[in-house]
């Protein structure tokens, strides 16, 4: 395959990562353009035999920092956050309600968010997702074990049982 | 960003004790530690408990964003490839300028007026996208590997309510991986041959008690799905679509479908 089809091959798994870590379609969207734009329009700064998805995936995260960084005002941690309103998908994974993960998701700091999303939903191995973030292995590590705390403390607090250990697999009804 | 570390972990667990508990769930132990792990688990149901949040957190977070192909706005996308304006003086001369513009088929949008009966068809296209997102996986292509079948099994049966059986593929050259749960519920039983491709079942529960066998296909992908006995199948892969459907039709009679009717 040719650079530019493997490329496009990784545009819909970056679709979902910008927008799981955006939260919204636009920006997402335009994320994924610009990633695409820079990386054929840059693709000697790219090693053959390296990981093209981790390339990509650091590539779309030094975009969003820089849009972060241009737009102070976008507090994307802020309870009111455009994604508090929108509708949420309903429904149960192990007794997990979607609703909560996903609040909860967009509390959590974003390093702790950026992580969990791409070890939990891209796949990522730490080694992987160490190079995209660019921080040592053991950060990797103990980030991703500190979000899931944070989850794991905040759904805790939104269930209405309030039990601290939560367990989350039960049978449903 | 620290204030994470204002909240006391569990009660009883350090840090870096969580730490391992959650790089267990992501398989990112080596052998000797993940085998410390899952004896404790056995022992401790503190610690258990704390492995099943963080399980059930990872697949409410899939579930979440499961379908990237599911996400397009439209169509298609096209790419604006603007290089800067030094290197456009080169391109003009040059043989990238056509390249201008590439367009991207988005698999998940379905053609308006899919000549596909409902549900099925909606099934199908899980089951596509299913086997699109977990497929090409390397180090998570399943929840559960082979080597626990057994557990696995009860597992999704219970979860599928519904007794579920793995079928065996080796006769065509198709090993057994394993399998995991998905949104649906639905359960995703992964194979592979020898030269690494992989096909995929994906079950759920059905509303027809039986139905013929159909097709569904996806640029290389062919998905052929049925219903038998209020439940549903799908088998993916990108294989020849002959080999494929021969392959669907033993994986029916081998689990009490009636295959014979689709002559």
């Amino acid at each position: 395959m040719s650079f530019e089809a493997d490329v496009v091959a990784w545009l819909p798994q970056l679709r979902r990562y910008a927008r799981a870590l955006t939260r919204d379609p636009a920006w997402a969207d335009d994320l994924v353009q610009d990633t695409a734009e820079r990386a054929l329009t840059h693709v000697r700064a790219f090693r053959p035999d390296s990981n093209l998805r981790a390339w990509l995936l650091t590539i779309l995260r030094h975009i969003y920092l820089d849009q972060l960084r241009a737009h102070r005002e976008i507090t994307l941690d802020d309870e009111h956050g455009p994604w508090q309103s929108l509708e949420a998908p309903a429904g149960q994974v192990d007794s997990l309600v979607l609703r909560d993960v996903q609040r909860m998701l967009y509390r959590l700091p974003l390093e702790q968010r950026e992580v969990l999303l791409l070890v939990c939903v891209e796949e990522l191995s730490y080694q992987e997702a160490s190079s995209v973030l660019g921080v040592p292995l053991g950060t990797v590590m103990s980030r991703v074990s500190r979000a899931r705390e944070q989850m794991r403390l905040m759904l805790a607090e939104c269930s209405p049982q309030r039990t601290p250990t939560l367990h989350a697999v039960t049978n449903r009804k | 960003m620290n204030d994470d570390r204002d909240h006391a972990p569990a009660q009883g667990f350090t840090e870096p004790e969580l730490d391992r508990l959650s790089a267990f769930v992501d398989g990112e132990l080596p052998e000797a530690e993940r085998q410390y792990v899952a004896e404790r688990l056995a022992s401790d149901a503190c610690a258990a408990g704390i492995v099943e949040h963080y399980r059930a957190q990872r697949a409410a977070l899939r579930a979440l964003f499961a379908d990237p192909a599911a996400q397009t706005s439209g169509p298609f996308v096209v790419l604006r490839i603007r290089p800067p304006w030094w290197r456009q003086a080169a391109l003009a001369l040059g043989s990238m300028a056509a390249g201008a513009a590439l367009a991207w088929l988005a698999g998940a949008a379905p053609p308006l007026g899919t000549p596909l009966s409902p549900p099925t068809a909606a099934f199908a296209r899980q089951a596509d996208l299913a086997y699109a997102a977990y497929a090409p996986e390397r180090t998570h292509v399943v929840e559960v590997a082979a080597t626990n079948e057994r557990m696995l099994v009860d597992w999704l049966s219970k979860r599928l309510d519904r007794p579920l059986a793995v079928p065996s593929l080796e006769e065509y050259g198709y090993a057994f991986l394993g399998g995991r749960l998905l949104p649906g519920p639905a359960a995703q039983f992964m194979y592979q041959g020898s030269d690494g491709h992989r096909l995929a079942l994906y079950v759920s529960a059905a509303a027809q008690r039986e139905s013929a066998l159909r097709l569904l296909r996806r640029g290389d992908r062919r998905t052929f799905y049925w219903a038998s006995e209020r439940t549903a199948y799908a088998l993916s892969g990108d294989l020849p679509q002959d080999k494929l459907r021969e392959i669907a039709v033993d994986v029916c009679g081998d689990l009490g479908g009636h295959p014979e009717l689709w002559k």
